[in-house]
């Protein structure tokens, strides 16, 4: 066996560890380059800089814990810049498994930071079952699929609420969602009812969006935790994904020179097969 | 009678539905027969989650009972769902332990298990991504060369070194990488890819109406 097929039939459990190298590294010594900020994510911005004050915007939670360090920073973000620009909030989620939880957690300490009071600056929706059915449902009365809010309160008993009966009454959407849900709310809340909405995808998803954003149905995306970092910087709230931009960095290195690393073993490993005259 | 109902069910939701779609909810009555039936959908859905914890109960009852392979699995299992959903059924008016607030037994679980677990089983991912590149992403066309340098640009694309690495070779490299193939060529295919599924699920959803695909009943 030549030395490159021994590089190529490397233990993968020296991969792991190099792996994990590069993502503890960062947090113990951090880099902090500055970030660029794409025009999607700076469109985000600009969209929701010209709400005026008072509006209303409706935040999803559509996202799983598995991808809280893409999404969480997102909607920490959003808030950021919902509630120093004044901006009324009714969060809503669509993932029964933490979506309503997380919404819970984020919202009311972000609240707190700004002093907003529940049920007058910001309303939980919670969650409801079959998002489609949501969806649809809203555009003629949100009462109608959700009676009480996430902690059971009739949402008569809101004074924001008395305001906001469908999506009449919503000025734009965030989208925070890490799966299908996003393309639904483009599909049957903007292309429907005409409610202008942003998106902030994981990376997975993100590619798929910029056909959105392309055609003018999305003002906006932010994608992965890339996109969250922009958005931190761009409302001046360095958090968690500015942090974790220097751990994505050093595992995306990581990983480029693992594949370059493969290939040359791959086609020099081949050539000295073919010198060996084993090929 | 239970081939029949099913598709008769089918048939007319559908029809109903796509009529439905095309007259205003608020002013025709037929518009709000879609409205109607989407909150059917969403009570049936509220019942399909139960009944689908009373199947998963009797699934791993019946194996802690025979003690099969893996019994304990299933006891952790029927702990876990159970250790969640009654204290969060409960009023909180009866105890700060019951709900789903902050300080409840579900939000202490929550926070402290399945948030942290489900973060971990998703940050593996990141191993097995970096391993599998290692063995299987070789240059061995010219397609799979052209992806491979299209995946590498990007992801160098993606993060702050990167961005001032490829500055460093032109300045306007990483606006590039945005406009031509982020807003090129990916959203061309991408564009592609989106109307080619929603013709795939127009045509699937016409089959269903029509009583043509069963297999949602479990039968071909």
């Amino acid at each position: 066996m030549g030395f490159w097929d021994k590089i190529a039939a490397i233990d993968r459990r020296w991969i792991y560890l190099l792996c994990a190298i590069a993502v503890v590294i960062p947090f113990i010594v951090p880099v902090s380059l500055p970030v660029y900020t794409t025009p999607e994510t700076q469109q985000v911005y600009d969209t929701i800089e010209a709400l005026p004050d008072s509006s209303v915007v409706m935040l999803t939670y559509d996202y799983y814990p598995s991808t809280l360090a893409e999404t969480e920073p997102m909607s920490r973000a959003a808030l950021h810049h919902l509630f120093s620009k004044d901006i009324k909030v009714v969060t809503i989620s669509n993932i029964p498994l933490g979506g309503p939880t997380i919404a819970e957690r984020v919202t009311r300490d972000m609240a707190a930071r700004y002093d907003k009071e529940y049920g007058v600056d910001y309303v939980n929706l919670g969650y409801k079952a079959n998002y489609v059915a949501v969806m649809k449902g809203m555009g003629t009365a949100i009462t109608n699929i959700f009676p009480t809010d996430n902690s059971g309160t009739r949402l008569s008993e809101l004074p924001l609420m008395q305001d906001v009966k469908n999506y009449e009454d919503i000025d734009f959407i965030f989208i925070v969602a890490d799966n299908a849900t996003a393309d639904y709310w483009v599909a049957i809340v903007n292309s429907q009812y005409g409610v202008p909405m942003c998106c902030g995808a994981t990376a997975v998803m993100a590619p798929k969006m910029y056909a959105m954003v392309g055609s003018g149905q999305l003002q906006g995306l932010l994608g992965g935790m890339k996109g969250a970092a922009e958005y931190e910087q761009l409302v001046g709230h360095p958090d968690r994904a500015l942090r974790g931009m220097d751990a994505q960095s050093l595992i995306h290195l990581l990983i480029i020179a693992l594949v370059i690393l493969g290939n040359v073993g791959y086609f020099l490993g081949g050539r000295q097969r073919r010198e060996m005259g084993q090929l | 009678m239970r081939r029949t109902a099913p598709v008769v069910t089918a048939f007319v939701a559908g029809v109903l539905v796509t009529i439905s779609f095309f007259f205003n909810e608020q002013k025709t009555l037929i518009g709000s027969v879609q409205t109607e039936i989407l909150n059917w959908v969403t009570i049936i859905f509220g019942f399909a989650l139960t009944l689908g914890v009373v199947s998963i109960t009797r699934v791993n009852f019946n194996k802690i009972k025979r003690r099969q392979e893996g019994w304990f699995y299933s006891l952790l299992v029927l702990v876990s769902v159970f250790i969640m959903a009654i204290p969060s059924i409960l009023s909180s008016s009866w105890s700060p332990l019951f709900g789903r607030a902050e300080g409840s037994i579900y939000d202490w679980i929550w926070v402290r298990f399945s948030e942290p677990m489900m973060a971990t089983m998703f940050a593996m991912l990141a191993f097995y991504i970096a391993s599998a590149a290692y063995r299987a992403f070789r240059a061995r066309s010219a397609e799979a060369t052209l992806l491979l340098v299209t995946a590498l640009l990007v992801m160098l694309w993606r993060i702050p070194m990167g961005e001032w690495l490829l500055k460093q070779m032109h300045t306007s490299l990483p606006d590039w990488i945005n406009v031509y193939v982020m807003n090129g060529f990916n959203l061309a295919v991408q564009r592609g890819i989106i109307i080619g599924a929603a013709l795939g699920a127009a045509s699937m959803s016409l089959r269903i109406i029509l009583g043509i695909e069963r297999t949602y009943m479990g039968k071909g």
